[in-house]
């Protein structure tokens, strides 16, 4: 049974890994503070429990890689699996902006990848229950089944995401970027900014009562309307700003007596 | 329609009629803090709620009057008026209002203890965001861990590279940077509607 065998080094070997991060990481314990263990044991403890976690999970791993073959061993990393799923649940459920701390230093909430991955695990650890014979005996093999069950487990781990996944996103958004074509008009927004930035505004903002109530353009003005109230009754301010130009001191500004009855 | 045409025909002559650049105080009366018609008056203590300021969730519309409950279950009924601007994604007009649509809304207390909105943004979001993927007219937007799918509205979403101008072009955002995002939720999905991005460039 290869197969089984080889899901020794396969666990061992993302065990291992797990446990490097926690006992060798130099941000260990900052990162520890903020997962979810720190709610179980509280932030005191967090360092010692995340280290003995490590721990744990090194030395299942070395058992796992290490040549004689105990069933003891897998079910060990079964126990770790099962373990680790009540975990996230736990996270889920209590401290849901709680980091997992599982895989790596990044801040990651426990979401559906992380249940997808200690599933995996799980299942990965009960295959390996069933060896006989260690991974040594067919290398190539477990070579073969390591690199595509990492594989799977690199995707649902989103602690990595930046090692891979936004890197080959980036390179194909910089070949050619899908938001390109949008480039002709002069937004709304920049035009607000400008008549912010204009005397004509500041003379009277003190009577503005509403946010932006209409907008239109007229030729290279483009006109914006508030409602103001002054001590002569409600007003509506037009101001007119240039819609082509930066040119804040050329805004212009009105203020028209509201004259209709004004309830909808 | 052609009223509003109108109105803006007759708001437009008003001002570029005028040379008018700055109003001073002579030309809009006394700026005398008594002779404004509604002085601002601080008289909210602190930590207790703002009377002038109302948000929540419209469960229903009768019409110029907003039902809103608030996310503390308190329930304000809310004027529109002529004179209220109301932002969905855009500056918009009373009529886009849905049930549904999550409010906040600044106005004035009536004796009555009904809200004349002066200002109502609908569905608003302020979220502080990474950019995990680009797609056609879509932004991925990972939120402390959640994801957000945020659509660019052509015409409407507009750009803010190093606090320069707004400009319309989104070429230059990047994945995996940090992202500030102002846009309208689609109510009860993780969709927004982008109005403006903010982003380093």
């Amino acid at each position: 049974m290869w197969l089984a065998s080889a899901q020794q080094a396969v666990v061992g070997g993302v065990l291992l890994w797990a446990s490097g991060y926690k006992l060798l990481h130099r941000n260990a314990s900052a990162h520890a503070r903020r997962s979810v263990l720190a709610r179980l044991t509280g932030t005191e403890r967090v360092a010692v429990a995340y280290r003995a976690v490590g721990a744990v999970e090194a030395v299942a791993g070395l058992l796992l890689l290490a040549p004689p073959v105990f069933a003891a061993e897998a079910y060990a990393a079964v126990a770790l699996s099962a373990g680790m799923l009540g975990y996230l649940a736990y996270g889920r459920w209590r401290a849901p902006e709680s980091s997992c701390g599982c895989l790596g230093d990044k801040h990651t909430p426990v979401r559906g990848r992380g249940f997808a991955r200690a599933g995996v695990l799980l299942v990965l650890s009960a295959l390996a229950v069933t060896a006989t014979e260690p991974w040594l005996n067919s290398p190539l093999a477990t070579v073969g089944v390591a690199v595509v069950e990492g594989a799977v487990v690199v995707a649902l781990s989103p602690e990595l995401d930046h090692r891979w996944l936004i890197p080959l996103r980036r390179w194909r958004v910089r070949r050619r970027h899908p938001l390109s074509r949008h480039a002709v008009e002069i937004p709304l927004e920049s035009t607000i900014q400008q008549l912010w930035k204009s005397g004509a505004y500041r003379s009277v903002v003190e009577q503005l009562t509403s946010d932006l109530l209409d907008h239109w353009d007229e030729g290279e003005w483009r006109l914006l309307t508030y409602a103001a109230r002054t001590a002569d009754g409600p007003v509506t301010a037009v101001f007119a700003v240039p819609r082509l130009a930066y040119e804040p001191d050329r805004a212009r500004v009105a203020l028209v007596p509201v004259a209709e009855d004004i309830f909808v | 329609m052609a009223d509003i045409l109108g109105r803006r025909r007759f708001l437009s002559s008003a001002v570029l009629g005028t040379s008018a650049t700055v109003l001073t105080a002579t030309t809009i009366g006394s700026l005398a803090p008594e002779a404004l018609a509604d002085p601002v008056k601080l008289d909210v203590e602190a930590g207790a709620p703002d009377p002038n300021f109302v948000e929540g969730r419209i469960t229903g519309i009768a019409g110029g009057l907003l039902m809103v409950t608030g996310s503390d279950r308190t329930l304000n009924q809310i004027h529109l008026t002529k004179a209220t601007s109301v932002w969905k994604l855009r500056p918009t007009t009373a009529d886009a209002a849905r049930v549904g649509d999550g409010l906040y809304a600044r106005g004035v207390r009536m004796p009555d203890g009904t809200l004349a909105a002066d200002a109502v943004w609908l569905n608003i979001v302020n979220l502080q965001v990474h950019i995990t993927s680009i797609g056609r007219d879509v932004l991925h937007l990972d939120h402390h861990g959640d994801r957000i799918v945020g659509h660019v509205v052509s015409g409407t979403t507009a750009a803010v590279y190093n606090n320069t101008p707004a400009v319309g072009d989104l070429s230059l955002l990047e994945v995996g940077r940090h992202a500030q995002v102002i846009g309208a939720w689609r109510p009860d999905t993780n969709e927004v509607d982008v109005a403006t991005v903010y982003a380093a460039a």
